[in-house]
């Protein structure tokens, strides 16, 4: 049974293999250490497959759907291709972890894939999200900040401008 | 700010913060867009020292008020560690206009970065305008009890502050650390008591904070009251998933 985790990131969609995951105990000190240290973590987790956003508006689209739980045709498309094909008469020889259990079960439905999200799969994006420089070189040195600075403020701009009341929504 | 030359301007003793010392002494920080004042504060330029060619230049300066700053307030109350230093990352929950935020990613710098979440439309309009100055600002307008609706646009942490006002602050606060906030890092909370229970005396409700926080896999470091500058407001600074002291030296 092989185990992924799809990770979201400013720049694109990853899709990353877990070799072995400790189910339990995950605060364990020895099992955070073995996320922290970037060799061992890399040694466990190995990236199967990264799609880059195309543009600004593609990055915006996804951020938007991906905050409201929708599968769109890009994360479609690219776990259709990462992930391994599931034959119909059997069910899949695999897990997707996914950090939001909306988008998770969305994709269950959608898409047919077997879903979880559990402290496990929180754990392990956290270490993705720790090293994932690493796993992809090109957002080395500032790149995925820059990245995330771009789309923070045209998703931001986008939620402001929505609002044509103009006033607070306030919480009650 | 007053006293023309005779203003110096000194180092604090957290990094990336300095005191003006001229008619009255000032808290400020390096202004990382000189000549522009973010919400009309005091901008202070001084001489910097000749570089090497013999040119002089200009170092600018902005005023930090206390009493509009509750960051600014827990500094002059004599905290120990504010985590948020130069090259450092800050997840910044409730944002509000950017005035603090504004100070902090002075602080940061260049190689840190502030993710400033503030959910109300009408300051985040401010919060983006402050943001387009100065790009080490991500400004996220999303609500900070929803964590998962912005992790796209989130990276790792060193540093969660927070000034949301909000009953459940202490949780709001662990679940984003839960999600960003690096082993070892630190939160830094300021409690309003009078928002989280306008019932109970003030040190009753920050003791009940700090054990919230103590739940969630926090361990209290210290706790500052913002006095003379805030009523019944206090700083609460906690390290988020502890290293085990397990080698001696290592």
């Amino acid at each position: 049974m092989s185990f992924f985790v799809l990770y979201e990131s400013a720049s694109g969609y990853a899709l990353l293999e877990v070799m072995e995951a400790e189910e339990v105990g995950s605060l364990l000190e020895e099992v955070q250490q073995a996320v922290l240290d970037p060799q061992r973590f890399c040694r466990t987790v190995k990236l199967k497959g990264f799609q880059p956003f195309t543009t600004a508006e593609n990055a915006l689209e996804n951020v938007n759907a991906i905050s409201e739980q929708i599968v769109t045709d890009d994360l479609k498309n690219f776990l259709e291709m990462n992930l391994p094909k599931v034959k119909k008469s059997k069910s899949a020889s695999f897990q997707l972890g996914c950090i939001e259990p909306g988008l998770a079960s969305a994709i269950q439905d959608r898409l047919g894939f077997p879903c979880r999200s559990d402290e496990t799969v929180k754990e392990i994006i956290r270490g993705i999200r720790v090293h994932f420089h690493r796993f992809v070189k090109e957002l080395d040195g500032g790149v995925g900040e820059k990245a995330q600075l771009g789309l923070g403020h045209s998703y931001s701009r986008a939620k402001v401008k929505m609002n044509p009341a103009r006033s607070d929504n306030m919480i009650i | 700010m007053k006293g023309g030359a005779k203003v110096v301007v000194e180092p604090h003793r957290h990094e990336g913060v300095f005191i003006a010392r001229g008619k009255e002494d000032a808290l400020c920080t390096l202004n990382s867009s000189p000549g522009k004042a973010v919400y009309g504060e005091k901008l202070i330029s001084v001489e910097a020292p000749p570089s090497e060619d013999g040119t002089t230049s200009k170092i600018e300066y902005r005023v930090w008020n206390p009493f509009r700053s509750k960051l600014a307030a827990a500094i002059l109350g004599g905290v120990d560690g504010i985590h948020i230093v130069p090259g450092a990352k800050v997840l910044y929950l409730g944002a509000a206009a950017g005035t603090t935020v504004s100070h902090v990613a002075d602080i940061v710098g260049p190689s840190g970065c502030v993710y400033a979440v503030e959910f109300a439309h009408r300051p985040g309009r401010d919060l983006i305008n402050m943001a387009k100055s100065r790009t080490n600002v991500i400004p996220i307008i999303e609500d900070a009890r929803h964590p998962l609706k912005y992790r796209m646009l989130v990276g790792m942490v060193d540093t969660v502050f927070a000034d949301v006002a909000q009953p459940d602050q202490a949780r709001i606060v662990a679940l984003n650390s839960h999600y960003f906030l690096k082993n070892g890092g630190h939160c830094v909370i300021s409690i309003k008591a009078s928002c989280v229970d306008s019932t109970a005396s003030p040190e009753a409700v920050f003791a009940q904070e700090v054990s919230k926080l103590k739940t969630e896999n926090f361990k209290p470091k210290e706790q500052v009251t913002l006095e003379p500058y805030e009523r019944d407001h206090a700083v609460v600074i906690a390290l988020y998933r502890p290293p085990k002291k397990s080698k001696s030296k290592d």
